[in-house]
Protein backbone atom coordinates (compact mmCIF):
# COMPACT_ATOMS: atom_id res chain seq x y z
CA UNK A 1 0.00 0.00 0.00
CA UNK A 2 2.72 2.38 0.93
CA UNK A 3 4.41 1.77 -2.37
CA UNK A 4 1.25 2.52 -4.26
CA UNK A 5 0.68 5.58 -2.12
CA UNK A 6 4.10 6.93 -2.86
CA UNK A 7 3.61 6.24 -6.58
CA UNK A 8 0.40 8.21 -6.44
CA UNK A 9 2.09 11.08 -4.63
CA UNK A 10 5.03 11.35 -7.00
CA UNK A 11 4.28 11.67 -10.67
CA UNK A 12 7.99 11.42 -11.53
CA UNK A 13 10.13 8.37 -10.78
CA UNK A 14 13.75 7.55 -11.46
CA UNK A 15 14.23 5.85 -14.80
CA UNK A 16 15.16 2.16 -14.48
CA UNK A 17 18.35 2.57 -16.50
CA UNK A 18 19.32 5.42 -14.23
CA UNK A 19 18.64 3.20 -11.21
CA UNK A 20 20.94 0.52 -12.66
CA UNK A 21 23.64 3.16 -13.23
CA UNK A 22 23.01 4.44 -9.70
CA UNK A 23 23.51 0.98 -8.23
CA UNK A 24 26.77 0.63 -10.16
CA UNK A 25 27.87 4.04 -8.88
CA UNK A 26 28.03 5.32 -12.43
CA UNK A 27 25.15 7.80 -12.44
CA UNK A 28 26.51 11.30 -12.94
CA UNK A 29 25.27 14.62 -11.58
CA UNK A 30 22.75 16.21 -11.90
CA UNK A 31 20.71 13.00 -12.52
CA UNK A 32 22.55 11.57 -9.51
CA UNK A 33 21.34 14.36 -7.23
CA UNK A 34 17.79 13.95 -8.45
CA UNK A 35 17.99 10.21 -7.77
CA UNK A 36 19.45 10.82 -4.30
CA UNK A 37 16.70 13.22 -3.38
CA UNK A 38 13.94 11.08 -4.85
CA UNK A 39 15.10 7.77 -3.36
CA UNK A 40 14.87 9.11 0.16
CA UNK A 41 11.18 9.81 -0.33
CA UNK A 42 10.04 7.08 -2.72
CA UNK A 43 9.68 3.52 -1.44
CA UNK A 44 8.66 2.33 -4.92
CA UNK A 45 11.92 3.44 -6.50
CA UNK A 46 13.89 1.99 -3.61
CA UNK A 47 12.12 -1.31 -4.32
CA UNK A 48 12.95 -1.10 -8.02
CA UNK A 49 16.53 -0.26 -7.13
CA UNK A 50 16.85 -3.42 -5.07
CA UNK A 51 15.40 -5.45 -7.98
CA UNK A 52 17.86 -4.09 -10.56
CA UNK A 53 21.01 -4.24 -8.47
CA UNK A 54 22.99 -6.97 -6.85
CA UNK A 55 23.41 -6.90 -3.09
CA UNK A 56 27.00 -5.64 -2.96
CA UNK A 57 26.38 -2.82 -5.40
CA UNK A 58 23.22 -1.92 -3.54
CA UNK A 59 25.06 -1.78 -0.22
CA UNK A 60 27.64 0.53 -1.76
CA UNK A 61 24.82 2.66 -3.16
CA UNK A 62 23.20 3.00 0.26
CA UNK A 63 26.54 3.95 1.76
CA UNK A 64 26.95 6.68 -0.82
CA UNK A 65 23.41 7.86 -0.23
CA UNK A 66 24.04 7.89 3.50
CA UNK A 67 27.15 10.02 3.04
CA UNK A 68 25.26 12.33 0.74
CA UNK A 69 22.35 12.77 3.12
CA UNK A 70 24.89 13.78 5.71
CA UNK A 71 26.17 16.58 3.52
CA UNK A 72 24.39 19.88 3.89
CA UNK A 73 22.65 21.32 0.86
CA UNK A 74 24.91 23.85 -0.90
CA UNK A 75 24.08 27.48 -0.19
CA UNK A 76 22.15 29.71 -2.57
CA UNK A 77 25.28 31.31 -4.01
CA UNK A 78 26.87 27.92 -4.68
CA UNK A 79 23.70 26.58 -6.29
CA UNK A 80 23.61 29.63 -8.55
CA UNK A 81 27.21 29.07 -9.62
CA UNK A 82 26.48 25.38 -10.29
CA UNK A 83 23.50 26.33 -12.42
CA UNK A 84 25.86 28.59 -14.37
CA UNK A 85 27.98 25.52 -15.15
CA UNK A 86 30.58 25.56 -12.35
CA UNK A 87 31.48 22.20 -10.81
CA UNK A 88 30.55 21.74 -7.17
CA UNK A 89 34.22 22.04 -6.20
CA UNK A 90 34.72 25.28 -8.12
CA UNK A 91 31.47 26.65 -6.70
CA UNK A 92 32.68 25.92 -3.17
CA UNK A 93 36.07 27.52 -3.88
CA UNK A 94 34.34 30.67 -5.11
CA UNK A 95 31.81 30.69 -2.29
CA UNK A 96 34.72 30.46 0.14
CA UNK A 97 35.78 33.93 -0.87
CA UNK A 98 33.30 36.30 0.75
CA UNK A 99 35.40 39.23 -0.44
CA UNK A 100 34.80 37.93 -3.94
CA UNK A 101 31.13 38.62 -3.56
CA UNK A 102 31.91 41.95 -1.95
CA UNK A 103 34.20 42.83 -4.84
CA UNK A 104 31.43 41.89 -7.27
CA UNK A 105 28.92 44.07 -5.50
CA UNK A 106 31.56 46.79 -5.15
CA UNK A 107 32.25 46.61 -8.87
CA UNK A 108 28.56 46.85 -9.64
CA UNK A 109 28.12 49.84 -7.34
CA UNK A 110 31.23 51.56 -8.73
CA UNK A 111 30.14 51.20 -12.34
CA UNK A 112 26.63 52.37 -11.62
CA UNK A 113 28.03 55.41 -9.83
CA UNK A 114 30.52 56.23 -12.58
CA UNK A 115 27.89 55.72 -15.27
CA UNK A 116 25.62 58.08 -13.42
CA UNK A 117 28.41 60.65 -13.14
CA UNK A 118 29.15 60.30 -16.84
CA UNK A 119 25.52 60.67 -17.74
CA UNK A 120 25.26 63.94 -15.83
CA UNK A 121 28.69 65.37 -16.69
CA UNK A 122 29.65 64.13 -20.15
CA UNK A 123 27.34 66.40 -22.05
CA UNK A 124 29.62 69.42 -21.99
CA UNK A 125 32.84 67.56 -22.81
CA UNK A 126 31.17 65.43 -25.44
CA UNK A 127 33.30 62.40 -24.51
CA UNK A 128 32.98 59.75 -21.76
CA UNK A 129 36.44 60.64 -20.43
CA UNK A 130 35.61 60.24 -16.76
CA UNK A 131 34.05 56.84 -17.40
CA UNK A 132 37.00 55.71 -19.53
CA UNK A 133 39.47 56.87 -16.89
CA UNK A 134 37.74 55.09 -14.01
CA UNK A 135 36.45 51.90 -15.67
CA UNK A 136 39.91 50.26 -16.22
CA UNK A 137 40.49 50.40 -12.48
CA UNK A 138 37.37 48.34 -11.90
CA UNK A 139 38.79 44.90 -12.81
CA UNK A 140 42.15 45.78 -11.25
CA UNK A 141 40.66 46.68 -7.89
CA UNK A 142 38.10 43.85 -8.02
CA UNK A 143 40.79 41.23 -8.61
CA UNK A 144 43.00 42.75 -5.91
CA UNK A 145 40.10 42.54 -3.47
CA UNK A 146 39.57 38.87 -4.22
CA UNK A 147 43.09 37.72 -3.44
CA UNK A 148 45.71 37.90 -0.77
CA UNK A 149 46.45 37.09 2.84
CA UNK A 150 44.81 40.23 4.18
CA UNK A 151 41.47 39.41 2.61
CA UNK A 152 41.29 35.62 2.54
CA UNK A 153 41.05 34.24 6.10
CA UNK A 154 42.09 30.79 4.90
CA UNK A 155 45.02 32.05 2.82
CA UNK A 156 47.63 30.15 4.87
CA UNK A 157 45.71 26.87 4.58
CA UNK A 158 45.15 27.42 0.86
CA UNK A 159 48.84 28.14 0.21
CA UNK A 160 49.99 24.80 1.66
CA UNK A 161 47.30 22.79 -0.10
CA UNK A 162 48.25 20.60 -3.07
CA UNK A 163 46.07 22.71 -5.37
CA UNK A 164 48.51 25.04 -7.10
CA UNK A 165 48.17 28.62 -5.87
CA UNK A 166 48.18 29.88 -9.44
CA UNK A 167 45.22 27.67 -10.33
CA UNK A 168 43.25 28.97 -7.36
CA UNK A 169 44.19 32.52 -8.29
CA UNK A 170 43.05 32.01 -11.88
CA UNK A 171 39.71 30.49 -10.78
CA UNK A 172 38.99 33.49 -8.57
CA UNK A 173 40.39 36.03 -11.01
CA UNK A 174 38.33 34.62 -13.88
CA UNK A 175 35.19 34.79 -11.77
CA UNK A 176 35.88 38.40 -10.82
CA UNK A 177 36.89 39.42 -14.32
CA UNK A 178 33.79 37.92 -15.90
CA UNK A 179 31.58 39.94 -13.58
CA UNK A 180 33.66 43.13 -13.66
CA UNK A 181 33.96 43.12 -17.45
CA UNK A 182 30.32 42.23 -17.94
CA UNK A 183 29.19 44.99 -15.59
CA UNK A 184 31.56 47.49 -17.20
CA UNK A 185 30.41 46.38 -20.65
CA UNK A 186 26.77 46.85 -19.72
CA UNK A 187 27.58 50.29 -18.38
CA UNK A 188 29.25 51.10 -21.71
CA UNK A 189 26.14 49.98 -23.56
CA UNK A 190 24.16 52.29 -21.33
CA UNK A 191 26.01 55.16 -23.02
CA UNK A 192 24.87 54.59 -26.61
CA UNK A 193 25.58 58.21 -27.56
CA UNK A 194 29.32 57.54 -27.42
CA UNK A 195 29.25 54.44 -29.64
CA UNK A 196 32.17 51.92 -29.57
CA UNK A 197 34.40 54.60 -28.00
CA UNK A 198 32.73 53.81 -24.69
CA UNK A 199 34.43 50.38 -24.78
CA UNK A 200 37.93 51.84 -24.99
CA UNK A 201 38.48 51.06 -21.30
CA UNK A 202 38.54 47.30 -21.86
CA UNK A 203 42.15 46.85 -23.02
CA UNK A 204 43.64 49.29 -20.47
CA UNK A 205 41.59 47.47 -17.83
CA UNK A 206 43.00 44.10 -18.85
CA UNK A 207 46.53 45.50 -19.05
CA UNK A 208 46.28 46.96 -15.55
CA UNK A 209 44.78 43.77 -14.09
CA UNK A 210 47.32 41.41 -15.60
CA UNK A 211 50.24 43.69 -14.72
CA UNK A 212 48.91 44.02 -11.18
CA UNK A 213 48.83 40.23 -10.79
CA UNK A 214 52.28 39.83 -12.32
CA UNK A 215 53.72 42.35 -9.83
CA UNK A 216 51.91 40.87 -6.81
CA UNK A 217 54.45 38.17 -5.85
CA UNK A 218 57.20 40.81 -5.74
CA UNK A 219 55.34 43.83 -4.35
CA UNK A 220 52.50 42.21 -2.42
CA UNK A 221 48.75 42.22 -3.00
CA UNK A 222 48.24 45.78 -1.71
CA UNK A 223 51.24 47.70 -3.03
CA UNK A 224 51.10 46.26 -6.57
CA UNK A 225 47.54 47.42 -7.43
CA UNK A 226 48.03 50.67 -5.48
CA UNK A 227 51.09 51.54 -7.55
CA UNK A 228 49.20 50.78 -10.74
CA UNK A 229 46.31 53.02 -9.72
CA UNK A 230 48.90 55.79 -9.26
CA UNK A 231 50.62 54.96 -12.55
CA UNK A 232 47.33 54.97 -14.46
CA UNK A 233 46.43 58.37 -12.97
CA UNK A 234 49.86 59.71 -13.97
CA UNK A 235 49.42 58.39 -17.52
CA UNK A 236 46.04 60.07 -17.79
CA UNK A 237 47.38 63.38 -16.46
CA UNK A 238 50.31 63.26 -18.86
CA UNK A 239 47.97 62.38 -21.73
CA UNK A 240 45.75 65.29 -20.79
CA UNK A 241 48.70 67.71 -20.87
CA UNK A 242 49.87 66.32 -24.21
CA UNK A 243 46.43 66.41 -25.79
CA UNK A 244 46.38 68.47 -28.98
CA UNK A 245 42.92 69.87 -28.44
CA UNK A 246 40.55 69.90 -25.49
CA UNK A 247 38.00 67.92 -27.50
CA UNK A 248 40.40 65.20 -28.65
CA UNK A 249 40.55 61.76 -26.96
CA UNK A 250 43.23 61.00 -24.38
CA UNK A 251 46.15 59.01 -25.78
CA UNK A 252 45.26 55.69 -24.05
CA UNK A 253 41.88 55.73 -25.79
CA UNK A 254 43.24 56.31 -29.29
CA UNK A 255 44.04 53.43 -31.64
CA UNK A 256 47.75 53.68 -30.80
CA UNK A 257 46.99 53.76 -27.09
CA UNK A 258 44.81 50.68 -27.41
CA UNK A 259 47.66 48.91 -29.19
CA UNK A 260 50.02 49.73 -26.34
CA UNK A 261 47.47 48.48 -23.81
CA UNK A 262 47.08 45.23 -25.73
CA UNK A 263 50.84 44.80 -25.84
CA UNK A 264 51.19 45.46 -22.10
CA UNK A 265 48.39 42.97 -21.40
CA UNK A 266 50.10 40.30 -23.53
CA UNK A 267 53.54 40.86 -21.95
CA UNK A 268 51.96 40.91 -18.47
CA UNK A 269 50.14 37.64 -19.17
CA UNK A 270 53.41 36.06 -20.34
CA UNK A 271 55.25 37.19 -17.20
CA UNK A 272 52.38 36.06 -15.03
CA UNK A 273 52.53 32.58 -16.52
CA UNK A 274 56.32 32.51 -16.31
CA UNK A 275 56.31 33.38 -12.61
CA UNK A 276 53.24 31.30 -11.72
CA UNK A 277 55.18 29.24 -9.15
CA UNK A 278 55.63 32.37 -7.03
CA UNK A 279 51.93 32.19 -6.19
CA UNK A 280 52.53 28.78 -4.67
CA UNK A 281 54.11 30.12 -1.47
CA UNK A 282 53.10 32.87 0.95
CA UNK A 283 53.86 36.45 0.15
CA UNK A 284 56.97 37.14 2.27
CA UNK A 285 56.40 38.98 5.50
CA UNK A 286 52.74 38.07 5.79
CA UNK A 287 50.95 36.16 8.54
CA UNK B 1 63.87 4.70 14.11
CA UNK B 2 63.88 5.95 10.50
CA UNK B 3 63.26 9.68 10.25
CA UNK B 4 60.26 10.83 8.23
CA UNK B 5 61.18 14.53 8.20
CA UNK B 6 64.77 15.61 7.94
CA UNK B 7 66.08 19.19 7.76
CA UNK B 8 69.59 20.57 7.60
CA UNK B 9 70.90 24.12 7.76
CA UNK B 10 67.54 25.91 7.44
CA UNK B 11 67.97 29.68 7.65
CA UNK B 12 65.50 32.45 7.00
CA UNK B 13 65.71 36.22 7.41
CA UNK B 14 62.90 38.76 7.38
CA UNK B 15 64.79 41.90 6.48
CA UNK B 16 67.46 42.17 9.15
CA UNK B 17 65.63 39.86 11.54
CA UNK B 18 67.09 36.38 11.73
CA UNK B 19 64.04 34.14 12.08
CA UNK B 20 65.79 30.81 11.55
CA UNK B 21 69.48 30.22 12.12
CA UNK B 22 70.96 27.05 10.68
CA UNK B 23 68.24 24.73 11.98
CA UNK B 24 68.78 21.00 11.55
CA UNK B 25 66.45 18.33 12.90
CA UNK B 26 65.06 14.88 12.34
CA UNK B 27 61.50 13.82 13.12
CA UNK B 28 60.20 10.29 13.56
CA UNK B 29 56.61 8.95 13.76
CA UNK B 30 54.84 10.07 16.93
CA UNK B 31 54.37 13.52 18.47
CA UNK B 32 57.41 15.80 18.70
CA UNK B 33 57.00 18.91 20.84
CA UNK B 34 58.49 22.23 19.79
CA UNK B 35 59.04 24.48 22.79
CA UNK B 36 60.35 28.02 22.90
CA UNK B 37 59.51 31.54 24.04
CA UNK B 38 57.74 34.08 21.81
CA UNK B 39 59.95 35.07 18.90
CA UNK B 40 62.03 31.90 19.15
CA UNK B 41 61.27 31.01 15.52
CA UNK B 42 58.82 28.17 16.17
CA UNK B 43 56.09 29.44 13.84
CA UNK B 44 58.63 30.31 11.15
CA UNK B 45 60.08 26.80 11.33
CA UNK B 46 56.59 25.27 11.09
CA UNK B 47 55.72 27.50 8.12
CA UNK B 48 58.90 26.46 6.33
CA UNK B 49 58.31 22.76 7.01
CA UNK B 50 54.67 23.19 5.92
CA UNK B 51 55.97 24.69 2.63
CA UNK B 52 54.18 28.00 3.24
CA UNK B 53 57.44 29.96 2.92
CA UNK B 54 60.74 28.85 1.43
CA UNK B 55 63.92 29.03 3.51
CA UNK B 56 66.76 31.29 2.36
CA UNK B 57 69.22 28.46 2.85
CA UNK B 58 69.17 24.80 3.78
CA UNK B 59 67.05 21.87 2.68
CA UNK B 60 64.57 19.39 4.06
CA UNK B 61 62.60 16.35 3.02
CA UNK B 62 59.19 15.13 4.13
CA UNK B 63 58.41 11.44 3.75
CA UNK B 64 61.11 11.19 1.10
CA UNK B 65 59.99 14.20 -0.95
CA UNK B 66 62.03 17.35 -1.49
CA UNK B 67 59.84 20.49 -1.50
CA UNK B 68 62.61 22.42 -3.25
CA UNK B 69 60.99 21.64 -6.61
CA UNK B 70 57.46 22.41 -7.70
CA UNK B 71 56.62 18.71 -8.09
CA UNK B 72 58.25 17.78 -4.79
CA UNK B 73 56.40 20.59 -3.01
CA UNK B 74 53.11 19.27 -4.31
CA UNK B 75 53.96 15.74 -3.17
CA UNK B 76 54.81 17.06 0.30
CA UNK B 77 51.55 18.99 0.43
CA UNK B 78 49.58 15.87 -0.49
CA UNK B 79 50.97 14.28 2.67
CA UNK B 80 50.67 17.33 4.90
CA UNK B 81 48.11 18.43 7.47
CA UNK B 82 48.63 21.96 8.76
CA UNK B 83 46.92 23.77 11.58
CA UNK B 84 48.21 27.38 11.55
CA UNK B 85 48.64 29.43 14.72
CA UNK B 86 45.53 31.47 13.97
CA UNK B 87 43.47 29.35 11.60
CA UNK B 88 41.14 31.48 9.51
CA UNK B 89 37.58 30.47 8.76
CA UNK B 90 34.80 31.55 6.51
CA UNK B 91 32.38 32.20 9.35
CA UNK B 92 29.28 31.75 7.22
CA UNK B 93 30.28 28.21 6.31
CA UNK B 94 29.06 25.32 8.39
CA UNK B 95 31.68 23.04 9.93
CA UNK B 96 30.96 20.52 7.17
CA UNK B 97 31.23 23.11 4.39
CA UNK B 98 34.50 24.47 5.71
CA UNK B 99 36.15 21.06 5.97
CA UNK B 100 34.71 20.22 2.55
CA UNK B 101 36.33 23.41 1.19
CA UNK B 102 39.71 22.34 2.56
CA UNK B 103 39.14 18.85 1.11
CA UNK B 104 38.62 20.45 -2.32
CA UNK B 105 41.89 22.34 -1.89
CA UNK B 106 43.45 18.98 -1.05
CA UNK B 107 42.34 17.71 -4.45
CA UNK B 108 39.63 15.31 -3.30
CA UNK B 109 37.74 15.73 -6.54
CA UNK B 110 35.08 13.04 -6.26
CA UNK B 111 32.16 14.58 -4.42
CA UNK B 112 31.02 11.34 -2.77
CA UNK B 113 34.46 10.30 -1.61
CA UNK B 114 35.11 13.82 -0.38
CA UNK B 115 31.93 13.97 1.65
CA UNK B 116 32.70 10.58 3.16
CA UNK B 117 36.15 11.81 4.15
CA UNK B 118 34.73 15.04 5.63
CA UNK B 119 32.30 13.02 7.70
CA UNK B 120 35.12 10.74 8.86
CA UNK B 121 37.37 13.55 10.11
CA UNK B 122 34.49 15.39 11.77
CA UNK B 123 33.68 12.19 13.63
CA UNK B 124 37.36 11.80 14.52
CA UNK B 125 37.36 15.18 16.28
CA UNK B 126 33.96 14.50 17.80
CA UNK B 127 32.10 17.20 15.87
CA UNK B 128 29.70 15.05 13.85
CA UNK B 129 26.74 16.39 15.81
CA UNK B 130 27.45 20.04 15.00
CA UNK B 131 28.55 19.55 11.40
CA UNK B 132 25.63 21.64 10.13
CA UNK B 133 26.22 24.53 12.51
CA UNK B 134 27.76 27.75 11.20
CA UNK B 135 31.34 28.27 12.33
CA UNK B 136 30.57 31.70 13.76
CA UNK B 137 28.21 29.98 16.20
CA UNK B 138 30.80 27.47 17.44
CA UNK B 139 32.87 27.92 20.61
CA UNK B 140 36.62 28.57 20.39
CA UNK B 141 37.40 24.98 21.29
CA UNK B 142 35.03 23.66 18.65
CA UNK B 143 36.53 25.95 16.00
CA UNK B 144 39.95 24.67 16.87
CA UNK B 145 38.66 21.12 16.40
CA UNK B 146 37.18 22.12 13.03
CA UNK B 147 40.64 23.35 12.05
CA UNK B 148 42.16 20.07 13.26
CA UNK B 149 39.56 18.14 11.24
CA UNK B 150 40.56 20.18 8.17
CA UNK B 151 44.21 19.33 8.83
CA UNK B 152 43.35 15.61 9.10
CA UNK B 153 41.56 15.48 5.74
CA UNK B 154 43.24 12.98 3.44
CA UNK B 155 44.96 11.12 6.31
CA UNK B 156 48.24 13.08 6.10
CA UNK B 157 51.48 11.40 7.10
CA UNK B 158 52.95 14.64 8.48
CA UNK B 159 50.86 16.84 10.75
CA UNK B 160 52.03 20.34 11.70
CA UNK B 161 50.19 21.91 14.63
CA UNK B 162 51.05 25.47 15.64
CA UNK B 163 50.03 26.14 19.25
CA UNK B 164 46.66 24.44 18.95
CA UNK B 165 45.92 24.60 22.69
CA UNK B 166 46.37 28.37 23.09
CA UNK B 167 43.23 30.08 24.32
CA UNK B 168 41.47 26.87 25.31
CA UNK B 169 40.14 26.32 28.81
CA UNK B 170 41.62 23.41 30.81
CA UNK B 171 38.85 20.99 29.86
CA UNK B 172 39.09 21.83 26.17
CA UNK B 173 42.86 21.55 26.39
CA UNK B 174 42.60 18.05 27.83
CA UNK B 175 40.19 17.06 25.09
CA UNK B 176 42.48 18.48 22.45
CA UNK B 177 45.44 16.61 23.90
CA UNK B 178 43.52 13.36 23.55
CA UNK B 179 42.84 14.18 19.90
CA UNK B 180 46.49 15.00 19.24
CA UNK B 181 47.59 11.79 20.94
CA UNK B 182 45.20 9.88 18.67
CA UNK B 183 46.43 11.76 15.60
CA UNK B 184 50.03 10.90 16.51
CA UNK B 185 49.44 7.17 16.16
CA UNK B 186 51.09 6.10 12.93
CA UNK B 187 51.97 9.56 11.69
CA UNK B 188 54.60 12.22 12.34
CA UNK B 189 53.26 15.18 14.32
CA UNK B 190 55.19 18.37 15.06
CA UNK B 191 53.44 20.26 17.84
CA UNK B 192 54.47 23.80 18.68
CA UNK B 193 53.43 24.82 22.17
CA UNK B 194 54.15 27.10 25.12
CA UNK B 195 52.86 24.46 27.51
CA UNK B 196 55.44 22.11 28.96
CA UNK B 197 52.50 19.98 30.17
CA UNK B 198 51.56 19.37 26.51
CA UNK B 199 55.05 18.02 25.90
CA UNK B 200 55.14 15.97 29.10
CA UNK B 201 51.80 14.33 28.30
CA UNK B 202 52.00 13.88 24.54
CA UNK B 203 55.49 13.88 23.12
CA UNK B 204 58.10 11.21 22.63
CA UNK B 205 60.63 13.83 21.46
CA UNK B 206 61.10 17.50 22.22
CA UNK B 207 62.93 20.33 20.49
CA UNK B 208 63.67 23.62 22.26
CA UNK B 209 64.24 26.73 20.15
CA UNK B 210 65.52 30.17 21.10
CA UNK B 211 66.60 33.06 18.87
CA UNK B 212 65.87 31.08 15.72
CA UNK B 213 68.15 28.18 16.62
CA UNK B 214 67.66 24.69 18.04
CA UNK B 215 68.98 24.64 21.61
CA UNK B 216 67.94 21.14 22.58
CA UNK B 217 66.74 18.01 20.83
CA UNK B 218 65.99 14.79 22.68
CA UNK B 219 63.41 12.97 24.74
CA UNK B 220 61.35 14.70 27.45
CA UNK B 221 63.25 12.59 30.01
CA UNK B 222 66.56 13.91 28.67
CA UNK B 223 65.29 17.48 28.91
CA UNK B 224 64.20 16.85 32.48
CA UNK B 225 67.61 15.32 33.22
CA UNK B 226 69.22 18.63 32.25
CA UNK B 227 67.89 19.94 35.55
CA UNK B 228 69.11 17.05 37.70
CA UNK B 229 70.92 18.47 40.73
CA UNK B 230 70.09 22.04 39.69
CA UNK B 231 66.73 22.47 41.41
CA UNK B 232 66.34 23.26 45.09
CA UNK B 233 63.80 24.58 47.56
CA UNK B 234 64.22 27.48 49.95
CA UNK B 235 62.08 29.58 52.24
CA UNK B 236 63.17 32.79 50.46
CA UNK B 237 63.94 33.36 46.81
CA UNK B 238 67.59 32.53 46.28
CA UNK B 239 69.33 35.55 44.69
CA UNK B 240 71.85 33.22 43.07
CA UNK B 241 69.20 31.23 41.21
CA UNK B 242 68.70 31.66 37.49
CA UNK B 243 64.94 31.49 38.08
CA UNK B 244 62.84 31.15 41.20
CA UNK B 245 59.14 31.14 41.97
CA UNK B 246 56.86 30.57 44.94
CA UNK B 247 55.10 27.23 44.88
CA UNK B 248 51.70 26.29 46.25
CA UNK B 249 53.28 25.19 49.53
CA UNK B 250 54.69 28.66 50.11
CA UNK B 251 58.33 27.69 49.62
CA UNK B 252 60.45 28.89 46.73
CA UNK B 253 61.55 26.62 43.92
CA UNK B 254 64.90 27.66 42.45
CA UNK B 255 66.75 26.48 39.36
CA UNK B 256 70.38 27.17 38.58
CA UNK B 257 73.56 26.28 40.39
CA UNK B 258 72.54 25.43 43.97
CA UNK B 259 74.46 26.90 46.91
CA UNK B 260 76.14 24.50 49.35
CA UNK B 261 73.65 22.82 51.65
CA UNK B 262 70.64 23.56 49.46
CA UNK B 263 67.68 21.24 49.79
CA UNK B 264 67.48 19.44 46.40
CA UNK B 265 64.13 19.02 44.65
CA UNK B 266 62.92 16.57 42.00
CA UNK B 267 63.50 18.15 38.55
CA UNK B 268 60.67 18.55 36.05
CA UNK B 269 60.51 19.11 32.32
CA UNK B 270 59.82 22.79 32.97
CA UNK B 271 63.02 23.10 35.01
CA UNK B 272 65.03 21.56 32.20
CA UNK B 273 63.38 23.89 29.67
CA UNK B 274 64.17 26.99 31.76
CA UNK B 275 67.79 25.97 32.10
CA UNK B 276 68.14 25.35 28.36
CA UNK B 277 66.72 28.82 27.68
CA UNK B 278 69.03 30.34 30.27
CA UNK B 279 72.03 28.63 28.69
CA UNK B 280 70.88 30.01 25.32
CA UNK B 281 70.67 33.55 26.77
CA UNK B 282 74.15 33.22 28.23
CA UNK B 283 75.47 32.02 24.87
CA UNK B 284 73.87 34.95 23.02
CA UNK B 285 75.19 37.46 25.60
CA UNK B 286 78.68 36.00 25.24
Amino acid sequence: MRIEDSRHRDAWHVDEDDLRAYARGELAAPALWSADAHLTACAACRGTLSEVSDAAALAAGWERLDAELDAPRPGRFERLLMRCGASDGTARLLAATPVLRRSWFGALAAVLLVTFLVAVSAGAAGRPTLFLACAPLLPLVSVALAYGPALDPTYEMAVVSPMHGFRLLMIRTSAVLVVALAVGGLASLALPGFGPAALAWLLPGLALTVTGLALTPRLGPVLAPSLLVGAWSAVLLAADLARASADGPLAPFTAAGQGVSGLVAAVGAGLLFLFRDRFDVSVRGTV
Amino acid sequence: MTSTVSASGLSLHYGRTRALDDVSLRLTPGVTGLLGPNGAGKTTLLRVLATAVPADRGAFTVLGHDPGTSRGRQEVRRRLGYLPQTPGFHPDFTAFEFVDYVAILKELADRRERHREVRRVLEEVDLADVRGRRIKKLSGGMRQRVALAAALVGDPGFLVLDEPTVGLDPEQRMRFRELIAGAGEGRTVLLSTHQTEDVAMLCHRVIVMADGAVRFEGTPAELTARAAGRVWSSTEKDPGAKAGWRTGTGSFRNVGDPPPGAEPAEPTLEDGYLLVLDDADTEVAA
